[in-house]
């Protein structure tokens, strides 16, 4: 279930295409989302089932992966199974993870196998296309549900400095996290906060790595809550 | 025939003296306990058959908390699980609330139930002794193996009952050792009396030799049996595992077809009109959504449920998405209504007016319930609001006002973004005067509350730019 990769930039573009896989097992879907992807953005593969998209990722190494949550193949756990098998590229081909789903299991579970970022796929073409030039530039990107998630994981009161590191978040994480939950742009969350975008984008990679990397009891609790783990 | 009113059904326990046969008798018939109790007693003298009628109904009445699960596990209906629910739930609920309760009673009072039983025992033993004494003819050589049988059977079955419980309520196996002994102790008690009453006499001799031979047969009957049990247990385990199963599916063939199919049927015929299709689909997403990833063990009629049913209302109202993002949650009071009631009011305009997804986020941690609704409108001037327009001023500002909170309003030309926030417990109430976010640019002037003015539909007050207001309300 591959294409051959297309031309990957126009001639004479300033800027080169970022290159991008997409993974999904629904190929109604799959042509809706190309079509709605704006020319900066060059799909150079397909794939179906998870061991697909691990041959077709390891071929075309693209810059990003819009990867579905629920995949057939591998051993069942969809997403997380296409992460697994390319981990040896998680530094030079980001993945962003793409759900109907809004459990915080599946959300969660990705991310921590290391997704750099989530978005429901109902949202419209020019956001994605935003989300995936974000991702692309090593950014995260947190939808609202996610922030939601991680409010809900971390807690909502600001890490005290005893505390171990990546087991809480600082009071001007919380503060993004809050306003990306609110509906918030990160260009927004910079005015609000009176900071720079590029802080924001800071902030939000330092939850990322938090939630990616800690080990924290009560986000352990948190997800045995949820039946996750 | 007339219907009797409907009878509570007939399960054990509540108020138990030994099984709770009698307790739930008298529920199930609605007379006083005592009496049952009284009559059983009496039908015991009458040849045993009270003792009989209390074994049988001890051995095939279920319960309470057994036939509580049998009920839980029947699939609601998966039609419409939002109008089952709550019939069932409160049944099953109060089942085991009578069930849970008096078995702590129990369980309290047993020592002196114990002193009852014993007294009891040596009332009856004495009794027999005065019998004799008087000449009377009493045959101790049944009576006393009899009374072993029965007395051993009545443990072994209590000690049964309460593992069942208690695998139920927790699986702590606190007191697992002891239990083990009393119900071997009941076994042992009923072995002996069997083999007492068999062998006739009351030599040890034979009694020892009886024992011996019985241990043996017993012994050679449970190895040619136990391979055969095992195999039949098994079976029957995977046969209720594929029962289960297909329960399960036949529960989601169900919903998918009264929900799912019905709504793309519904989908083809209007193809034609988008707004109706996005409508149908988004209103099929949320009910998908909230039948899949719905949470059994959790409470149901909290604030968010709340929130997202009002969120659903306005998105079936207008066909904008609405967006609800919930960390924390906290259970429905009144103030809350009125909180939601306003974030409703909220939703509405920023769908009616602001074009796009409305996003909602609502955070009930610490002391305080705080809404956030977000849309991407145009944007307008919250002080040029005229005096008279009801729906920011009043639904909003004035209800969060009256109930102890506050309520901002920023607006901006990307959009605007309506706060709410309550404190959750009202003694904590801030003076309504302090906003809680005193940078925000646009806290609105203080509105003179009518107290009819709450049930005035909302008026739309948006689009309306600074000087060029629009009177259209009287």
């Amino acid at each position: 279930m591959t294409s051959q990769p297309d031309s990957p930039l126009p001639a004479g573009a300033p800027v080169p295409a970022t290159r991008v896989v997409i993974v999904d097992d629904h190929a109604i879907f799959r042509s809706g989302l190309k079509a709605d992807l704006d020319a900066g953005i060059a799909v150079v593969g397909e794939a179906a089932t998870v061991e697909d998209a691990v041959r077709v990722i390891g071929e075309a190494l693209p810059d990003v992966v819009l990867l579905d949550v629920h995949l057939p193949g591998g051993t069942g756990g969809g997403g997380r199974d296409v992460l697994a098998g390319c981990a040896a590229l998680l530094g030079t081909t980001r993945f962003l993870a793409l759900s109907v789903s809004d459990a915080a299991e599946d959300v969660v579970s990705v991310i921590r196998a290391g997704a750099r970022g989530y978005v429901t796929k109902s949202i419209s073409g020019a956001e994605i296309s935003n989300a995936v030039r974000r991702v692309a530039g090593g950014d995260a990107v947190f939808s609202p549900r996610l922030a939601g998630f991680v409010l809900d994981a971390f807690g909502t009161s600001p890490a005290d400095i005893a505390d171990d590191e990546l087991d809480r978040l600082s009071a001007r994480e919380l503060e993004v996290m809050r306003l990306i939950a609110r509906g918030y742009s990160y260009k927004e969350v910079a005015k609000e906060l009176f900071i720079s975008i590029k802080t924001v984008e800071t902030h939000v990679s330092a939850v990322l790595r938090k939630l990616q990397l800690s080990s924290r009891h009560e986000l352990t609790r948190w997800a045995a809550e949820r039946r996750l783990l | 025939m007339t219907t009797a009113p409907l009878r509570p059904p007939l399960t054990r326990g509540g108020d138990r003296m030994i099984a709770g046969v009698c307790a739930g008798l008298a529920r199930h018939l609605g007379w006083p306990v005592q009496m049952i109790r009284a009559g059983m007693v009496v039908a015991a003298f009458a040849g045993g058959a009270g003792v009989a009628f209390y074994a049988w109904l001890w051995i095939m009445v279920p319960t309470a908390d057994e036939s509580a699960r049998r009920n839980a596990r029947r699939p609601a209906s998966p039609i419409a699980p939002a109008v089952s629910a709550p019939v069932q739930s409160p049944d099953a609920q109060g089942n085991t609330a009578t069930a849970g309760e008096p078995w702590r009673f129990r369980l309290a009072g047993m020592p002196y139930g114990k002193e009852i039983l014993l007294g009891v025992g040596l009332l009856l033993a004495a009794g027999i002794l005065v019998a004799r004494l008087l000449g009377l003819d009493v045959p101790l050589g049944t009576l006393i193996p009899v009374a072993a049988i029965l007395g051993g059977a009545a443990i072994a079955w209590m000690q049964l009952d309460e593992t069942r419980r208690t695998g139920i309520m927790d699986k702590a196996k606190a007191n697992q050792a002891g239990g083990w002994a009393r119900l071997a102790a009941g076994l042992a008690l009923v072995v002996a009396g069997v083999l007492v009453m068999v062998s006739g006499s009351g030599s040890w001799q034979q009694t020892w030799l009886a024992l011996l031979a019985s241990v043996a047969v017993l012994g050679g009957v449970a190895l040619v049996l136990l391979p055969w049990g095992l195999k039949f247990w098994r079976d029957l385990e995977t046969e209720r595992e594929g029962r289960v199963r297909a329960t399960e599916r036949a529960e989601i063939a169900a919903h998918l077809h009264d929900s799912v199919l019905q709504t793309l049927a519904l989908i083809q015929r209007r193809a034609g009109n988008e707004q109706d299709v996005i409508r149908l689909a988004r209103a099929q997403e949320r009910e998908l959504r909230g039948w899949l990833y719905r949470n059994a063990e959790r409470d149901e009629g909290q604030l968010s449920d709340a929130l997202q049913a009002a969120a659903a209302e306005v998105e079936d109202a207008l066909g904008q998405p609405v967006d609800v993002v919930s960390v924390g949650d906290s259970a429905m009071t009144g103030r809350l209504e009125a909180l939601v009631m306003a974030a409703r009011e909220a939703m509405l305009n920023a769908a009616r007016h602001g074009g796009g997804p409305v996003s909602v986020y609502l955070e009930a941690t610490g002391g305080a319930a705080e809404i956030f609704v977000k849309d991407r409108g145009p944007g307008f001037d919250p002080a040029a609001i005229p005096a008279d327009r009801l729906g920011v001023r009043e639904s909003i500002i004035g209800r969060m006002r009256r109930h102890g909170g506050t309520a901002v309003i920023v607006s901006n030309p990307d959009g605007t973004e309506v706060r709410l926030s309550l404190p959750l417990a009202p003694d904590t109430a801030t003076p309504p005067a302090s906003p809680a976010t005193p940078a925000t640019p646009a806290q609105a002037p203080a509105p003179t509350p009518t107290p009819s003015s709450a049930a005035t539909p909302p008026v739309p007050t948006r689009h309306t730019p600074a000087g060029t207001t629009t009177k259209d309300m009287p």
